[in-house]
């Protein structure tokens, strides 16, 4: 097997989908929420890109209708958490069965399906040629030839990070994360500023669906997200949340996948392949854990 | 108004919750309707007559020839239920129900088809390997969130994918079936079987799963461990106040949920068709309707098997429904989950407003 | 920016806040019964009263926190109504809290420019000017702070000051602080003293929420006085005396000073030796404490809130890891055991936060007060818990420390704080173990209440018990020790016997001043 820019090519693939996630997962724990939900939101995205583009014939209103339901689905948790203060955890453990549960049914009464829906009609996203980029030896192939979304999610990658650390919003979501009265205290909206990262998360979920759905490959199928979401949770643990930390995270899996396909085509059972982004994730987590550790439960009323 | 600033002093403006929301069985009632509202609202929109709809729903939940299906759901969902129970009860969630389910059944499934032993002998070892197998396979997410610091919730998940694709690695590969295209194991020898009960297909394995209903009742709240688990649930620092070692309760707790639900796995594997085909356990979302079904009930022993039996009885009653008016049944799904988040909503009102953790 | 009124002028005050006829009640309290409060541009105001007069919720209606049930507010002249702190903050009203209102992962300017930032265009913030704002204040104010420290690795007393800076930051006139020296040492608290004056001089009003009389008589113009929710009196500070203001206060002569018969100390219980424990970054929270406990004797550990004391307790009861040193209970090491070993050998805690460390809340006053107990005595036939044993148990606490429930199943959430912390109390008396570690036994509790604890401790040491006393309140020390130690920046620095212990010397070692 070779390292070559093939592999990167298909990691850099691999990841964006879940880089998407990351992002917004990034966002809603920079506000103080723990976002769980991006599994089932992200599913929500893949159905209504393969939806859009099907109908439409455009596979741009598919990316649309993504992020549209995408966020407006991401809008039980903003209601359900932050308005009603319901528990976090429990409303995303159902929203990912409801995505489940809701993409499975759509399938059926709108596309007559069982399983998976795909059609050599249906229209995904086509790969961008980076005219001169292209040209760098070994770095051209690596960055060139992917679909548009792949690019935007470096773009979100900046744009993030500049909101996040040079304006003023991010300055005000950074503190509202960490301590919700004072930020109401000096006039900041908690609760708008939370729908408003909880839904533009919820937009930057249907980015990565439509991703996978359009870019990565060109069809629905039930539960396609597999497990993406929950390892872009993890992403925002180990990258600490800041945009670039949660990209090189997202990489690591990118890597392991794209690793694992090839490792495939030399033989290795697909199942051990399957397994190898979790088991990467979960090792890159012990690493990294002396930074996770969570505190001493009685450090929190030293501190008080 | 933030949450915080909420809790610390009520304002004077917020409005109260209703006296409907005061309770929790009010709450549960509000959640429950609320999906069978919504239910029916999509059954008409997608030209179903939902009395039509719900006739059949209600004959193939609890019809005479249905009825053994029924139970034949009620069993895992009620054992997953109670499974993913305990560990709520300490106010700790495990979703990684399914590969310890799995891992249970690859347990009894190796063990079946390789003792020694006598087949009833081997029945009795297959139950022991295959709680055993999830009881480690928990208790191994259990030491990454109190060892090396990676939350429960996102270890014991993560831990899952490998568990299930070591499954279907093993029933495609070294145990298939070699008389089969099917992703499925050789069949466990004759009489390496659980007994069954009655003509149907109902095994003794429902028994066994009613037993670990009661101990857990039992323990819950007439011993000291279900003493400690309980006060952990509702206070983690009182808890460690009080000398309750959380690492120690956490490791305890997982290997019982892991156990229960690789119990549940091996009963499966030893009843009808007796081997174990890849995804048979994870497609029908035994594990993950259990878990809703702990969560509607707050993990309370005799309320989370109460709404197990439901939940498993609308599951499968759609089936019938399916058949009779085309309405999908992932429609059941769809109803559950938004129980679900009605009821986590609505709750939050109970308690004034929560804001997150 | 900040603004200055120009004159200042101390000898006609105006009117800037005018509070009449404020009437807050809370379910079962009146809080504040018609209260009448004015401040003036240039004075420093000091509002008093003990534990539960009604202090803070009369702050904060003024700061917008609270809307009064009844009572107006004119604000510079004019009728004003505020519906949330933010409207105060924009109306010029500031406050500072006990407990600090900032965002630890920020740096200092971050924190003070936070709501009104200098931008550049397109919502960037401008960061050097954000800088440059508060090195002016700084300058101006004598505050000492590093711009660009996050304020996570500031100390509190220095965390108070970026408190004030954001206050001023916002320009506010009326500035209100909340107990703001029980996190300071004496010299610091003559430092905020200095700063305070000098807000004043510039024509701010400031609003001085505190129970301390010595503080009150040392920097304050005027002092307004509540007792249950009432406001007694209004006096001009140097018209007033330490006597009236007690009286004032509390109704009756001041005997918060009664002081109890001495122990007799016999064997040593808990002995701590060496006894380090991390703090955040490298400088260790408790550094070589070392002091022993003898059954017997209460002995006080004394000191400014963040100096080591909690955590100090902490690796003493277990909660937190010993990092070195050792401590041994009856001869026993038990440095490094669980807490339930340690219990087990003969420990009993009454933590400071009795709502989320002592009990839980949503848990039943039964299950609460079986706690400790559920591995051994409630146990019945066959290893089983009785539900009657534990009802029994429970009565049994309730009834001695007379606490006021409706029944066992009542959760303790739903009893008024005297009730939780007797509740609490009454369960780790119970358990009559060799040591009883009490952290801030009285802390937000009536009066009455306050005497039967301190009564009940007594009588805990004089049945032959060892007790560890925390805390903050120099009078309980010096009212109920045998010996006193005081921390200061996480080391013992000093230990008296109860005679040698005056309040002077306290105070000094307190603020790290001993030798």
């Amino acid at each position: 097997m070779t390292i070559d820019p093939a592999l990167f090519s298909a990691a850099l693939r691999a990841l964006t989908p879940i880089l998407f996630a990351a992002l917004a997962g990034a966002l809603c724990q920079r506000a103080g929420i723990f976002n769980i939900s991006l599994e089932g939101t992200m599913l929500v995205g893949c159905f209504a890109g393969v939806a859009g583009s099907w109908f439409t014939g455009n596979p741009w209103l598919g990316v649309a209708l993504a992020v549209a339901a995408s966020a407006a689905f991401s809008l039980v948790l903003a209601v359900g958490s932050v308005s009603l203060g319901g528990d976090a955890i429990v409303i995303s453990v159902a929203m990912n069965l409801l995505a489940v549960g809701l993409t499975a049914f759509l399938l059926r009464t709108v596309f007559g399906a069982q399983g998976s829906f795909s059609d050599p009609e249906l229209r995904g996203l086509d790969r961008v040629r980076l005219p001169l980029v292209e040209e760098i030896p070994l770095l051209g192939p690596v960055l060139s030839g992917h679909s548009p979304l792949v690019y935007v999610s470096w773009l979100a990658v900046a744009v993030t990070a500049v909101l996040l650390y040079r304006c003023r919003w991010g300055l005000r979501l950074r503190g509202l994360g960490e301590n919700p009265a004072a930020a109401a205290s000096l006039g900041v909206r908690v609760t708008r500023q939370r729908y408003l990262v909880v839904v533009a998360g919820g937009g930057l979920c249907g980015l990565g669906g439509a991703q996978l759905a359009l870019g990565n490959v060109t069809l629905f199928a039930e539960n396609m997200t597999a497990g993406r979401g929950w390892i872009a949770v993890v992403a925002v643990m180990l990258g600490a949340a800041a945009p670039v930390g949660v990209f090189l995270a997202a990489l690591l899996f990118g890597l392991a996948e794209a690793l694992g396909f090839r490792l495939q085509g030399l033989g290795l059972p697909q199942q051990a392949t399957d397994a190898a982004p979790y088991v990467v994730t979960l090792i890159a987590l012990f690493v990294s854990s002396r930074r996770l550790r969570r505190r001493d439960p009685v450090e929190g009323a030293v501190d008080r | 108004m933030t949450s915080r600033t909420a809790e610390a002093t009520p304002p004077a403006g917020t409005a109260r919750p209703s006296r409907l929301l005061r309770t929790r069985g009010g709450v549960v009632a509000l959640a429950v309707l609320t999906g069978v509202v919504v239910g029916t609202l999509v059954l008409a929109g997608t030209g179903t007559n939902p009395l039509t709809a719900y006739a059949a729903l209600a004959t193939g939940a609890f019809g005479p020839d249905n009825l053994p299906d029924t139970l034949s759901y009620v069993l895992p969902v009620l054992g997953m239920a109670t499974a993913l129970a305990i560990p709520l009860r300490a106010g700790m969630v495990n979703l990684g129900g399914e590969g310890q389910l799995v891992l249970g059944a690859v347990g009894a499934l190796v063990t079946g088809l390789f003792s020694p032993l006598p087949a009833p002998l081997t029945v009795v070892a297959a139950l022991l390997v295959g709680t055993l197998a999830g009881a480690s396979y928990a208790a191994l997410a259990a030491l990454c969130d109190s060892h090396l610091g990676v939350p429960l919730l996102v270890s014991s998940l993560l831990l899952s994918y490998p568990a299930i694709s070591f499954a279907s690695y093993l029933v495609r590969f070294p145990l298939a079936d070699p008389g089969s295209s099917l992703p499925q194991s050789e069949r466990l020898p004759a009489g390496v079987a659980l007994p069954t009960l009655g003509a149907g297909q109902i095994s003794v394995g429902l028994v066994a799963v009613l037993a670990v209903v009661a101990a857990y009742t039992v323990v819950d709240r007439r011993t000291p461990a279900g003493y400690e688990v309980r006060m952990t649930g509702l206070g983690a620092r009182f808890a460690s106040y009080a000398g309750i070692d959380r690492p120690r309760l956490t490791v305890r707790v997982l290997a019982a949920s892991g156990g229960i639900a690789g119990l549940v796995g091996a009963i499966l594997v030893l009843g009808f068709p007796f081997r174990f085909i890849d995804g048979a356990l994870i497609s029908p979302q035994y594990t993950w309707i259990g878990l809703m079904a702990a969560l509607l009930a707050a993990a309370h022993p005799v309320g989370t098997a109460v709404a197990a039996f439901f939940f498993a009885a609308l599951t499968s009653g759609a089936f019938e429904m399916e058949r009779i008016t085309q309405a999908p049944r992932e429609l059941t799904a769809i109803v559950q989950a938004l129980v679900i988040i009605v009821l986590a909503t609505s709750t939050g009102l109970l308690r004034g407003k929560g804001g997150p953790r | 920016m900040t603004n200055t009124d120009n004159g200042t002028n101390h000898t006609t005050p105006r009117p800037v806040v005018r509070l009449r006829g404020i009437t807050v009640r809370y379910p079962g309290v009146l809080a504040n019964d018609g209260v009448d409060l004015d401040l003036a541009a240039g004075e420093i105001h000091a509002l008093m009263g003990e534990n539960g007069a009604g202090k803070s919720t009369l702050a904060s209606v003024l700061y917008g926190a609270r809307r009064p049930d009844t009572g107006t507010l004119d604000l510079f002249g004019a009728p004003t109504r505020l519906a949330s702190p933010a409207d105060a903050i924009a109306a010029g009203i500031g406050m500072v809290h006990q407990h600090f209102m900032l965002f630890p992962g920020l740096t200092v300017a971050e924190n003070v420019v936070y709501g009104a930032e200098p931008l550049h265009r397109f919502g960037v913030v401008d960061r050097a000017a954000a800088r440059r704002a508060v090195a002016d204040l700084v300058r101006r104010y004598g505050l000492d702070l590093d711009p660009d420290a996050l304020v996570r690795d500031l100390p509190v007393g220095v965390r108070q000051r970026v408190e004030i800076l954001k206050l001023l930051h916002r320009g506010a006139r009326v500035l209100i602080l909340d107990e703001p020296t029980a996190v300071l040492t004496p010299g610091e608290a003559d430092r905020l003293f200095t700063v305070l004056r000098g807000l004043a001089a510039e024509g701010r009003a400031v609003l001085l929420v505190t129970h301390k009389l010595g503080e009150v008589l040392a920097v304050s113009h005027r002092v307004t006085v509540l007792r249950d929710g009432r406001r007694t009196t209004v006096l001009r500070t140097e018209e007033t005396t330490a006597g009236d203001l007690a009286a004032a206060m509390t109704g009756r002569d001041l005997d918060l000073d009664v002081v109890h018969p001495p122990g007799t100390p016999g064997e040593p219980v808990l002995e701590v030796r060496e006894l380090t424990v991390a703090g955040r970054g490298t400088k260790p929270a408790v550094d070589a404490a070392t002091f022993t406990v003898r059954a017997g004797e209460i002995v006080g550990i004394a000191g400014v809130a963040g100096n080591g004391q909690a955590e100090l307790v902490a690796a003493v009861v277990g909660l937190r890891r010993a990092r070195s040193g050792v401590v041994r209970l009856r001869g026993e090491e038990i440095t490094h055991a669980p807490v339930a070993d340690r219990r087990r050998r003969g420990l009993a805690y009454l933590p400071e936060d009795r709502g989320e460390v002592g009990a839980a809340g949503q848990a039943s006053l039964a299950d609460n007060l079986a706690a400790g107990f559920h591995r051994g005595p409630l146990l019945g036939r066959f290893g089983f818990l009785s539900p009657t044993a534990l009802t029994r148990h429970a009565r049994r606490i309730i009834d001695r420390f007379r606490v006021r429930t409706p029944d066992t199943r009542t959760p303790i959430a739903a009893l008024s704080g005297g009730n939780q912390q007797k509740a609490v109390l009454g369960r780790e008396l119970a358990h009559q173990a060799p040591l009883l570690v009490a952290e801030q036994p009285t802390r937000g509790v009536d009066i009455g209440a306050v005497q039967a604890i301190h009564a009940e401790l007594v009588a805990y040491r004089d049945a032959g018990h060892a007790v560890l006393l925390v805390s903050a309140e120099l009078s309980e020390i010096r009212g109920l020790s045998d010996r006193v130690l005081v921390c200061y920046d996480g080391r013992v620095v000093a230990e008296w016997d109860r005679d040698e212990a005056t309040e002077h010397r306290i105070g000094l070692a307190m603020a790290g001043e001993a030798g």
